[in-house]
């Protein structure tokens, strides 16, 4: 991955640090991103040594304030996006990660910044934190998961008042409505990513991934169908 | 004529059905079920609205319930049917079918001297209005069937904790509270709100997998607007959108 441009990956100790590194731009998504982004996720995907993977942003200002707007007006048709869209489905890749994954959020997390962040499992989040949705601002809705992994996350009422007001939410606010899991101050933000990371590397990993399977493929099915997937996993670690 | 027993009017783009019946608590009666459904059909007809509001007339009660026989009646069905985001202004007391109304809203909002309730068991009924499916889905399973079963009523502070509403306001600010956010979802697009909304409410009945088919599908839909190019070339151009619904 020596020639990628917007994105550094590096691996230590079982960690897979994944860094959106356009900090001139805000971290913006861009098309770039999207093939670098769905190469690391491939690369992680498929790597035994990785046990746990970290998301964070480069610089002070933002994770990722959304998607590269400059790009869109030179959209193909409606017909040609939905084939890209598909063909090279990073979002799908993105849930599909067998091995948990942690986002550290600071500064803006806007659009697709926190779309990337609600395909981790686990959100740790700086106080100067902003999350928001500001895409039906623009005449469009998120299209990387957003309307699904958000309502799941924080429930339909939040979820809806985000994405139909676009208004941003801040770290306090953030974590009463469960949107991130913990709210520390800037300079902790990646060391308490990695406590969290050390702790899921002690344990032994196919625990880990079935503990992981079981929770994000429960949820949906009915309780019934979630109990016989729990059972069969348990028994293969038996 | 009978006197009219929902207030309907629109301003801005917002839709303001108020119950008005408030000698009787605003108790649904046959007329004020019938003509909640009319509206309810209008409104998804009228493209002027971009986000539709309702609430209670008076301060003591949003909704108290029905008439008996009150299984004969529907409201909170035909407001589900609604094709607009729905905001609930909970004026005062939601009870049986009336909370059943707000619970097929999207977001609540409350006065803080409002209380919540579903009492249909002491009288040897069920919820039948959406009630035993939508609080659940809201509150979890334990509190639904703590309210159902005790059938007692809850506090505005509670039912925020419980996340049965979105948000605690004093009385005299809850219509306030809810015009601002009404305002603010209609400054974006409109067809964008729609679109939003179902990718949201159809998605949570649906596997991720298929959620994320239709995100996609209603995301592309959107590409053929002109709200989505004027959307993106206000936003370049550092001005404000100006949408049309087109």
């Amino acid at each position: 991955m020596a020639d990628f441009e917007v994105i550094t990956y590096e691996k230590k100790d079982g960690t897979g640090y994944v860094t959106l590194d356009r900090p001139h731009a805000l971290n913006a998504y861009n098309i770039r991103m999207r093939d670098e982004l769905y190469q690391v996720l491939g690369a992680i995907k498929d790597d035994s040594e990785v046990k746990v993977a970290i998301f964070r942003g480069a610089g002070e200002r933002a994770f990722c304030a959304g998607a590269d707007l400059t790009e869109f007006l030179t959209a193909p048709s409606p017909a040609i996006a939905r084939q890209v869209r598909w063909a090279r489905d990073v979002w799908g890749l993105f849930l599909s990660i067998p091995q948990p994954l942690i986002a550290a959020l600071h500064g803006y997390v806007l659009g697709s910044g926190i779309e990337i962040a609600l395909c981790c499992d686990i959100r740790v989040a700086s106080e100067d934190v902003r999350l928001g949705l500001p895409e039906t601002g623009l005449g469009i809705i998120p299209a990387a998961g957003g309307t699904q992994t958000l309502p799941r996350t924080v429930g339909r009422a939040a979820a809806l008042e985000m994405l139909l007001t676009g208004r941003l939410v801040d770290a306090k606010e953030a974590l009463r409505m469960g949107l991130v899991n913990h709210v520390v101050p800037r300079q902790e933000l990646l060391p308490n990513a990695e406590r969290i990371a050390n702790k899921i590397k002690s344990h032994p990993q196919a625990a880990v991934v079935c503990a992981k399977q079981a929770v994000v493929r429960g949820l949906d099915l009915d309780l019934e169908a979630g109990l016989a997937l729990e059972a069969r996993l348990a028994r293969l670690l038996a | 004529m009978p006197p009219n027993t929902l207030l309907y009017n629109i301003k801005d783009h917002v839709a303001y059905l108020t119950l008005d019946r408030p000698q009787e608590s605003n108790v649904i009666n046959e007329a004020l079920a019938r003509e909640m459904k009319d509206i309810c059909e209008r409104i998804n007809l009228d493209k002027d609205v971009y986000v539709v509001i309702i609430t209670g007339a008076g301060d003591k009660a949003f909704c108290a319930g029905s008439e008996p026989p009150e299984a004969s009646y529907t409201a909170a069905s035909v407001v589900a049917r609604i094709d607009r985001p729905v905001i609930a202004a909970l004026n005062g007391d939601a009870l049986g079918q009336g909370l059943e109304l707000a619970l097929a809203c999207d977001i609540r909002l409350a006065s803080a001297e409002a209380r919540f309730g579903l009492p249909q068991l002491t009288s040897g009924m069920i919820p039948s209005d959406g009630g035993t499916q939508r609080l659940p889905r809201i509150v979890g399973k334990a509190k639904a069937l703590e309210m159902v079963l005790t059938g007692e009523t809850i506090g505005a502070e509670e039912a925020l904790r419980i996340g049965l509403v979105h948000k605690v306001v004093a009385p005299g600010n809850l219509l306030g509270e809810a015009e601002a956010m009404a305002k603010n979802m209609a400054s974006k697009a409109p067809l964008s709100l729609r679109y939003a909304r179902e990718a949201i409410n159809k998605g949570m009945d649906l596997t991720l997998e298929q959620g994320l088919r239709l995100e996609a599908d209603l995301y592309l839909l959107l590409h053929t607007t002109q709200d989505r190019t004027e959307g993106i070339r206000a936003f370049l151009e550092k001005r404000n959108p100006q949408f049309k619904g087109e």
